[in-house]
């Protein structure tokens, strides 16, 4: 698990990337659980599984991911979260539409979900242990951050931020090309910093 | 104090305008594996409140001018044009963060003198000019000339996306600085629009043609490799604007209204 520390917004941004994912499903199926659940019972099943849980396929680079992060927590400080929580709307952030049952259900954990990114905010004044909790969640393998280029599906990103036909790419026709997962990470990272002026 | 004011108050004033100030700034603190500490240096563009403004026209004109800054940011990265990516956005309080380009700007390079070496704010990144006035160019091992065709090409590729820069100047462009060939920039989309235009193209690189006249003398002819750059790139515009700019040459950037 890696943490870094947004000073501005008195947080700790808490990342895990696991691999060979067993339980997207069961993962899915406690979210949904725990956000109807009632009483102290109800509180502590969210507070389980109280991250932002994304396919990890999706993300180019962890700037893509932190920048969706900071989207969010900016969202939050200002009262104009899309969604419920500051870890959906990471996920709403990701996705080039508004439409959030799309985002949850392209960029969120879904029941095969074999890599998933986990993601933690903390405010700064808490103390918890969070890989601790994340592994009591997912059943993977905990691997270093820098693992993720192995794991981005370059073809399925451009095909859901419809970069296929852009200037940008079209020369550059060979998938494996890194230059053109280079241009395709910059153009996600930027779409995601500018969605809330995007139209 | 708001997020976004603390991260200003973080970070160190590079520049100050009219209409913004600018700033070198970092995100985060920390690290992630396969990446550098702290992230990545970011330039942060803050539209300060204009007290000469009334308050509610002053937020809508900043929310106007942030999304349409980078909507042409992104229209422009989308076609391939090389300028600089988005970090973070916050229209509320007028602040866009992009990717801080290292490297120097054009006008410095062809001998001018930086437009605000006198302006206030921290200067000790700039680099020692006395330095550099023997040969600029010889730092990034490049020529005048081979600059104007990466600059014609820039343009050539931002018109083809129809978008207007609005404000094309030497100061407006940077060579980057890389170990392989050097790739120049376009920056500072606050005045742009986007339009298909000839006309718009036309004054576009009418105002650039100005701005070489004016900064720098003795590099005007060089203004010609610039348009034959761009010739080549939006071969199916040029005939439109070179006949546009033909025109504008003979009445100026603005159009006569009368009749």
């Amino acid at each position: 698990m890696e943490t870094i520390t947004y000073n501005n917004f008195e947080a700790k941004v808490h990342l895990a990337l696991f691999t060979s994912v067993e339980n997207g499903k069961e993962i899915r199926e406690r979210i949904i659980k725990a956000s109807t659940a009632e009483g102290a019972e109800g509180d502590a099943a969210r507070e389980a599984v109280n991250f932002a849980f994304v396919d990890a396929k999706l993300i180019a680079s962890p700037r893509h991911l932190l920048t969706a992060t900071y989207q969010s927590l900016l969202a939050e400080s200002q009262e104009s979260l899309k969604t419920k929580t500051v870890h959906s709307e990471i996920i709403w952030s990701l996705n080039p539409t508004s439409n959030i049952t799309e985002a949850l259900r392209r960029f969120g954990v879904n029941d095969n979900s074999s890599t998933l990114l986990v993601v933690r905010v903390v405010k700064s004044s808490e103390n918890l242990d969070v890989e601790k909790n994340m592994k009591e969640v997912v059943q993977g393998n905990l691997v270093p951050l820098s693992e993720l280029e192995n794991v981005t599906d370059w073809s399925l990103i451009s095909k859901y931020y419809k970069l296929n036909s852009e200037v940008a790419v079209t020369g550059l026709k060979n998938p494996n090309d890194t230059k053109r997962h280079k241009i395709i990470e910059e153009l996600v990272t930027s779409f995601v910093a500018m969605k809330s002026v995007s139209s | 104090m708001t997020p976004t004011v603390a991260l200003l108050e973080s970070s160190t004033l590079i520049r100050q305008g009219a209409e913004a100030k600018v700033y070198k700034s970092y995100l985060y603190d920390g690290q992630i594996s396969g990446s550098d500490a702290r992230g990545e240096p970011i330039l942060l563009k803050y539209r300060f409140n204009k007290q000469y403004r009334h308050p509610t026209l002053n937020s809508t004109l900043t929310r106007q001018r942030i999304a349409q800054e980078t909507r042409s940011l992104m229209k422009c990265l989308r076609s391939g044009v090389h300028v600089p990516g988005l970090r973070m956005v916050d229209a509320q309080e007028g602040v866009i963060g992009i990717e801080w380009i290292e490297g120097e700007s054009v006008r410095v390079l062809l001998g001018a003198e930086d437009e605000e070496t006198e302006g206030t704010g921290d200067t000790s990144d700039l680099p020692d000019l006395e330095q550099l006035e023997h040969d600029p160019l010889a730092k990034f091992n490049t020529t005048s000339s081979h600059v104007m065709r990466l600059i014609g090409t820039e343009i050539a590729k931002m018109h083809a996306a129809d978008v207007i820069h609005g404000d094309l100047t030497t100061s407006n462009m940077m060579l980057r600085q890389r170990s392989d060939e050097g790739t120049e920039v376009l920056i500072d989309f606050g005045l742009s629009y986007v339009s298909a235009l000839a006309e718009d193209k036309a004054v576009d690189l009418y105002v650039l043609e100005r701005a070489f006249a004016s900064t720098h003398p003795d590099s005007e002819p060089l203004f010609q490799t610039v348009l034959d750059a761009y010739s080549k790139i939006n071969s199916k515009e040029w005939k439109a604007v070179g006949r546009k700019l033909d025109e504008v040459r003979l009445r100026g950037r603005k159009r006569s209204m009368v009749g």
